[in-house]
């Protein structure tokens, strides 16, 4: 993000940059729920400049919607700790009251019954903007939801973002949209590792990030925002052969990096008994390994276009994508090293 | 035109045959100072546990080993030039020498556990010979072949269990002991059903015939001498243990049915090799009931002569097959002696010790089998079917000759009669100076004093009598003409049921797999190709797709729509609790 606002010799937006890295600062470390309140709005006022470009329409578009939802969202969220305060007293309220103020966190988030806005938004915004969207901005809201769950609601949620992050994804060809939609099952699982405990949560969300940036990356490289720009002729093998490990990463498949946090959460819940909530994270695993899959392969067999005017053939520096790769595969018995 | 680096065919050769020479010096040496060796190495010895390899040497595996390597140096100087044009000849030589080296590890060891790899390898290697040439057939009768063999394995293993009961796998050392036990009435019921595999007899003859699809040298060594007949050789080393036994019976009527039907099938069959094949089976049935009725010297007497001109039968059989352009057919084939003289001399004369005609090889054994059975109180069964299969032998043996040698030429109008390949006729050479001399000379090796048999004149003439009239109806049934008419088709049934070797292939190809495979049919277009597609395969796909597509109608929607439900739903938790 840096590099390419640099790039860009745009310092405005390195300013909202800063001042979005604080927001989130102030708001996971304040000591009231009003303090939690600002942070949420003051995140809200530094992302929408980042993310205006007023020469393009689409993006003018993009942060408008992104706007409103969210300031409904931060809204709705006030009134319930004004409420909550108010009836401090009363704990028969309690279970209505944490299940309203985690709706409009999930909303804030993206996650499930309240995120029709997160794929239009997504699809809207360039690489680096999503990268930040993506991990950046759901920093504060699962920290703020880990201080104040409802444990049913919640599981029923993770349930739902599962569920339409496996299936929402099986139709798609924007690659912006797929990463939308395997972004909300991954906060499936990451809410649920709020519920087991704070490192965990902040183990996956590391975890998760770092991939998500392994992918934004190569894509951002790249310049491709569909699934038919990956069947390129002269694609040097190992940019794709990176994209496959990335991907198989991203989906939790065994000796890559991204299978450590989904063992240790499969361990939990083999442990203590949650066997049909087991189901359903592997189930909808299996779902989004198929269409990743079949993306890789598909990138793999065919090869229909031949760009001549970009050469993808040699990058320049290929010491990220493989620094990159090495990580992906390697991380799991390295961390084995590293905690013995 | 020579494209093979053909030195492996030399050195195997003179490997080969510089091994006969040592095994036939260190044969004559412990055959006339009576000597056997035990030899054992011991590889791990471990707290109570120890592996020992043993080798026993006496002079009937020393005299097995001479003749197999004797066979099996001329077939590979044979296949020299047989398998000429054949762009793997290193495979096929190295194939043949670990077939031989399987053999020799069957006849030197006296333990079942190196018994059990030379079996096993020869099993294994004769399926890779068989499916040699790689079309259907091939394939084919490898699948018989090895199957067949393989029960025969399984026999082998079970008693290397059953004999672990007495502490250690080197057999020859129990049977003195333990004759009346209940393992050993086991032991050999399993060990006769091996060799019966091994050595096709009746229920499982089937291979024999079909294992033909392979080469020629691969049929001459191990079709003719070697592996059908490793199932005799086991029993003979056997026999100790299983003279009094109730099996030996068995076998005896077994083998003797063998003897009969494969003679009966070769007079209807038209492939030259298949009808070598028969006549193979023959002999061997003639070997195990020699065998069963307690002589396992004759047998092994037989077993040797009968493996030279078997073998050198096949050879003379490669070389007409060649000169036919590759027909195998008998009927295209006519007049040969004239063109041919020296392949014909040793077919003629490998045809006719087969026969028995005096004083060459086969006389010498076929002639003293006959005499001993009219001469020990048989039942009445035995002596008229070994008597008629000897006739059966003469006839079918005259009926090839007529068709092949003296009838009228039948090939085709282009032909080339060759007869000067002589590294074919060199090594037929060699197998036709021991068919000649080893009936006499083994006989005054092994036998250190002749058998004593007294028998009425007519009763040992009998055998001359079976032979001239074998002779007679060989001729007068090969003589045909292309006005007559063939009465076997009105008998129909009948004479299918003698050709097609009295439906036993059918018993172990189609009976055995009709069911499962009809079976495995009616499973996989119900179940694979059926319902599993909808409950697991395309079925599952189409339900996530089609929700899939529901979803993304659900998506595409008026943004307005996603805030009014979010307002929505707090109104609905609103309304419902504070109410």
């Amino acid at each position: 993000m840096f590099f390419f606002i640099l790039t860009n010799n745009n310092s405005n937006k390195m300013f909202f940059l800063f001042i979005l890295f604080f927001s989130t600062l102030i708001s996971i470390s304040s000591n009231s729920w009003f303090g939690c309140w600002i942070g949420l709005e003051i995140n809200l006022l530094s992302f929408i400049p980042l993310i205006s470009n007023s020469k393009n329409l689409l993006s003018v578009e993009t942060s408008l919607k992104y706007f409103l939802t969210q300031s409904l969202a931060s809204i709705n969220f006030l009134f319930m700790i004004l409420i909550k305060f108010s009836l401090l007293k009363n704990f028969d309220m309690n279970n209505i009251i944490s299940i309203m103020m985690n709706s409009s966190l999930l909303m804030k988030m993206g996650s499930a019954p309240f995120h029709f806005w997160f794929p239009n938004i997504v699809e809207g915004l360039s690489w680096m903007n999503n990268f930040m969207l993506m991990t950046w901005q759901k920093i504060s809201p699962m920290i703020l939801l880990s201080y104040y769950f409802n444990k049913n609601f919640l599981i029923f949620m993770i349930i739902m973002n599962l569920i339409i992050g496996s299936l929402g994804g099986l139709n798609q060809t924007s690659l912006r949209k797929l990463l939308a939609f395997s972004s909300i099952n991954n906060l499936g699982w990451m809410i649920f590792s709020i519920m087991i405990s704070e490192n965990l949560w902040l183990f996956y969300f590391l975890i998760y990030s770092m991939m998500i940036f392994m992918m934004i990356s190569l894509f951002f490289l790249m310049n491709m925002y569909f699934m038919n720009q990956l069947f390129i002729n002269n694609m040097n093998f190992f940019i794709k052969l990176n994209l496959l490990i990335n991907f198989l990463s991203l989906g939790g498949l065994p000796p890559f990096m991204g299978f450590m946090p989904k063992w240790i959460i499969i361990n939990f819940l083999l442990i203590n008994k949650f066997y049909f909530l087991t189901f359903i994270f592997m189930m909808t695993s299996l779902i989004i390994i198929y269409y990743y899959i079949r993306i890789i392969y598909s990138s793999f067999m065919f090869n229909y276009f031949k760009m001549k005017w970009v050469n993808l053939l040699m990058k320049n520096n290929m010491s990220l994508i493989n620094l990159s790769s090495f990580i992906s595969i390697s991380s799991m018995i390295l961390s084995t090293f590293i905690f013995m | 035109m020579l494209k093979n680096n053909n030195l492996i065919c030399f050195n195997s050769f003179f490997f080969l045959f510089f091994f006969m020479l040592i095994n036939f010096f260190f044969f004559v040496y412990f055959i006339m100072n009576g000597l056997s060796v035990f030899f054992e190495w011991e590889i791990i010895s471990f707290n109570s546990m120890s592996i020992v390899m043993s080798i026993l040497l006496d002079w009937m595996s020393l005299l097995f080993m001479m003749f197999v390597s004797l066979i099996s140096s001329v077939v590979i100087f044979y296949s020299k030039s047989y398998m000429n044009s054949e762009l793997n000849l290193n495979r096929f030589i190295i194939l043949v020498l670990m077939f031989v080296f399987s053999m020799v590890l069957l006849i030197i060891s006296p333990n079942l556990i190196s018994i059990l790899l030379g079996w096993d390898g020869l099993g294994l290697i004769s399926y890779c010979l068989v499916i040699y040439y790689q079309n259907l057939k091939s394939y084919n009768a490898g699948m018989l072949t090895a199957l067949s063999n393989r029960i025969g394995d399984v026999m082998i293993l079970m008693v290397i269990c059953w004999v672990m009961n007495y502490g250690s796998w080197n057999y020859i050392f129990y049977f003195d002991f333990m004759k009346n036990d209940y393992v050993m009435f086991i032991i050999s019921f399993m060990i006769i059903i091996a060799a019966m595999t091994k050595s096709a007899q009746i229920p499982f003859s089937s291979w024999l015939p079909a294992a033909m699809a392979a080469p020629t040298p691969v049929s001459a060594l191990v079709h003719s001498s070697t592996l059908v007949t490793a199932g005799v050789y086991l029993l003979i080393r056997f026999n100790y243990l299983l003279i009094d036994m109730f099996f030996f019976k068995v076998l005896l009527f077994l083998s003797i049915l063998t003897m009969f039907m494969s003679g009966i099938s070769a007079n209807y069959e038209f492939d030259l090799k298949k009808i070598i094949a028969l006549s193979t089976l023959s002999q061997l049935g003639l070997m195990m009931s020699i065998l069963s009725l307690g002589f396992p010297d004759i047998a092994f007497f037989h077993l040797l002569t009968h493996a030279m001109f078997k073998a050198l039968l096949f050879m003379c059989a490669g070389v007409i097959i060649h000169m036919m352009n590759d027909i195998q057919d008998v009927r295209y084939m006519g007049g040969l002696s004239l063109y041919i003289p020296l392949t014909s001399l040793c077919l003629n004369i490998s045809n006719l010790s087969l026969c028995g005609i005096p004083f060459l090889s086969g006389f010498y054994s076929k002639d003293l089998i006959l005499e001993m059975v009219s001469f020990n109180s048989f039942n009445l069964m035995v002596f008229i079917l070994f008597y008629l299969s000897t006739g059966l032998t003469v006839f079918y043996t005259f009926r090839l000759i007529m068709y092949v040698m003296i009838n009228d030429f039948n090939l085709m109008m282009i032909y080339n009669l060759y007869d000067e390949d002589y590294i074919m006729l060199n090594s037929m050479f060699v197998l036709l100076f021991m068919s000649l001399l080893s009936g006499s000379f083994l006989s005054w090796f092994i036998f250190s004093y002749p058998y004593m048999i007294y028998l009425p004149f007519n009763l040992k003439l009998m055998v001359i009598y079976v032979s001239i009239l074998g002779s007679i109806l060989g001729f007068m049934v090969s003589n045909m003409g292309i006005y007559s008419l063939n009465k076997l088709l009105l008998s129909y049934n009948l004479s299918s049921f003698l050709c097609l070797m009295w439906f036993m292939p059918n018993l172990s190809t189609y009976g055995l797999s009709y069911i499962y495979l009809n079976f495995s049919q009616i499973l996989f277009k119900n179940i694979d190709m059926g319902w599993s597609e909808i409950y697991s395969g395309k079925g599952i796909f189409n339900i996530l797709k089609n929700y899939s597509v529901f979803y993304n109608i659900y998506q595409m929607n008026n943004f307005k729509i996603y805030l009014f439900s979010f307002i929505l739903w707090f109104m609905i938790l609103f309304i419902f609790f504070f109410i």
